[in-house]
């Protein structure tokens, strides 16, 4: 059975389209990234996952179950950690969980267990006593995820974990997370407009736009679908340029300077050594010379700008 | 906030005030005041032989202090919801509430037994105090005391009611408030109406009494079913949440 499936799933505020006739499918296993940028509807996808935004038409489900028919019945299966959704400030973090714990049906004694657990391994433990509003954001964070992982879900979805993290607090949040995934059994549907986050921790990808499903699939998939290649990138000593040098059939694009570097898109990375021998048959030295493969951030762009709505238009993406 | 306007309204108005009329009452030379025969002789007859003293306390006891009373079951239900839902709505802590594996008519119905047992916790304590209160100003005056079949209305009826209604009416409210400032004005709307159940009889059409009382109540729990009805269909979190989403 597949962890997630939507199938035509629609979603209209007024005249506002936030998700339009969407249809993905989630394997179990791995952590699965829906990339978009602020507003492309990944919220609202999360939200109608959850049951707690009714689709307009279609219908997705999560390991079988309806959230719009069954909601209770989904968040028995299913952690999910909102950006919207705040814990209680007056209670302390281990107040919060034990409540939530205990909400999700587990005894006293079992709740005491599961929430020292996740409390040590998110390095919790030590503020356990203090008031939530006395967190840290990314302190926060953790308990957040905390809270998702208490009933020991299936399924986590999880809305832009890591915003208003410093590096270290999203690091440290990225290896709960991968820790949690690398479980065979449970699926992670990861919601974020932060794609080097996403390359680092996905094992798949979906991209929607303005509530579009543009593409899905692994990295290599959407790589090829995209048409993303490798770039040779080299700086040359000191007052050289290549201006009047021809490129053969090796790469697919003039040759392009910035900041000191010469950037070429290569058919294939095997060509490098062939480029670099040339310019220096032209009678250029070459002080410094990379192979840059194309990033998910890459891809993403390249898919938003294929896309027929996306023609002429800016690119919005603020990650 | 809350827990302020739940003690030190109750305070004032069971306390404080009538502790403050009844020292008016008995250090006021009231049989010099003008007016005051007159006064005394338009009181029910039941009243008949008292003293301008004892006149006055009755009637405040059943008119002015019975409507301070109602203050707090009403302003309790109402204040302990606003907390208990708008709050919740308002820190955004209803959402994770909603995340966990119960059912949305389940947390409706905690939520409305907590504003419930709130309000009765508060109301019952308010009339213990008042019933202190009345009971040492009926000794100080000589008179009975002062539970009559207006009272007993008012406690095993109206009052039980409008706890009902201050909460379900601010649930009702619950989808188109997004804040507790909203809901406490909402509040003071609300108590309009009994405010003018009282003052009405200062005009001479109808005079406040058991029976009339008995009305009420009816009227305010078949309100109450009405709006019970109502807001079992509309407590879902697609109304109030995305209410403040599309906002």
């Amino acid at each position: 059975m597949d962890a997630v499936t939507a199938v035509q799933l629609t979603k209209t505020y007024g005249k506002i389209q936030a998700v339009d006739h969407l249809n993905l499918c989630v394997p179990q296993g791995g952590v699965f990234g829906l990339l978009g940028a602020k507003g492309a509807g990944k919220t609202t996808v999360i939200r109608m996952l959850c049951g707690l935004t009714k689709p307009t038409s279609g219908e997705c489900r999560v390991l079988g179950r309806s959230p719009a028919e069954d909601p209770a019945g989904v968040h028995a299966i299913c952690g999910v950690m909102l950006g919207n959704a705040k814990l209680y400030a007056h209670l302390s973090g281990q107040q919060n969980l034990l409540f939530f714990a205990q909400a999700a049906g587990m005894g006293e004694k079992a709740a005491a267990r599961r929430v020292s657990e996740l409390m040590k391994d998110l390095e919790l433990w030590e503020v356990r006593e203090l008031p939530a509003s006395n967190y840290s954001t990314g302190m926060l964070q953790k308990l957040s995820l905390a809270r998702a992982l208490i009933n020991y879900p299936s399924v986590l979805l999880l809305d832009e974990p890591t915003n208003g993290l410093d590096y270290e607090a999203a690091h440290a949040l990225n290896t709960l997370v991968s820790k949690f995934a690398a479980r065979e059994d449970t699926t992670v549907v990861l919601c974020t407009s932060k794609m080097h986050y996403a390359q680092s921790i996905c094992t798949e990808f979906g991209i929607l736009d303005h509530g579009e499903w543009l593409a899905s699939g692994d990295f290599q998939t959407l790589r090829e679908m995209s048409g993303c290649r490798a770039h040779a990138e080299f700086r040359l000593c000191g007052g050289q340029d290549l201006e009047g040098f021809q490129l053969d059939g090796t790469s697919v694009s003039g040759l392009v300077e910035h900041n000191g570097w010469w950037r070429a898109e290569l058919r294939d990375e095997e060509e490098m050594p062939g480029l670099l021998r040339r310019i220096v048959e032209n009678g250029c030295d070459i002080l410094e010379a990379r192979l840059v493969q194309p990033t998910i951030e890459d891809v993403y762009k390249r898919i938003l700008e294929q896309h027929p709505r996306k023609a002429g238009e800016q690119n919005v993406y603020t990650g | 906030m809350a827990r302020a306007t739940l003690i030190a309204v109750p305070i004032g108005l069971v306390i404080v005030v009538p502790a403050l009329f009844l020292g008016a009452v008995c250090l006021v030379p009231l049989e010099q005041a003008p007016g005051i025969q007159e006064m005394l002789s338009i009181l029910p007859p039941k009243l008949e032989g008292y003293t301008a003293q004892q006149g006055l306390f009755d009637l405040l006891t059943n008119t002015l202090f019975s409507l301070f009373f109602l203050m707090i079951p009403l302003m309790a239900s109402a204040v302990s919801a606003s907390c208990i839902f708008v709050g919740e709505k308002e820190r955004s802590t209803i959402e994770t509430l909603l995340l966990t594996p119960l059912k949305v008519r389940q947390i409706f119905r905690a939520k409305l037994a907590c504003c419930l047992f709130l309000s009765f916790v508060t109301t019952a304590i308010a009339f213990g105090a008042f019933t202190i209160v009345v009971s040492v100003g009926d000794i100080m005056l000589g008179i009975p005391f002062f539970l009559n079949w207006s009272w007993l209305v008012i406690i095993l009826f109206l009052a039980p009611g409008l706890m009902v209604f201050g909460a379900v009416f601010m649930v009702f409210e619950f989808n188109r408030i997004n804040s507790r400032l909203e809901s406490f004005q909402t509040i003071a709307y609300v108590a309009l109406p009994f405010l003018l159940l009282y003052i009405a009889p200062f005009t001479g059409l109808f005079r406040v009494n058991a029976s009339v009382l008995l009305v009420v109540s009816a009227i305010v729990w078949l309100c109450d079913l009405f709006l019970w009805i109502i807001d079992i269909r509309t407590f879902l979190p697609e109304k109030f949440l995305e209410q403040s989403l599309e906002d």
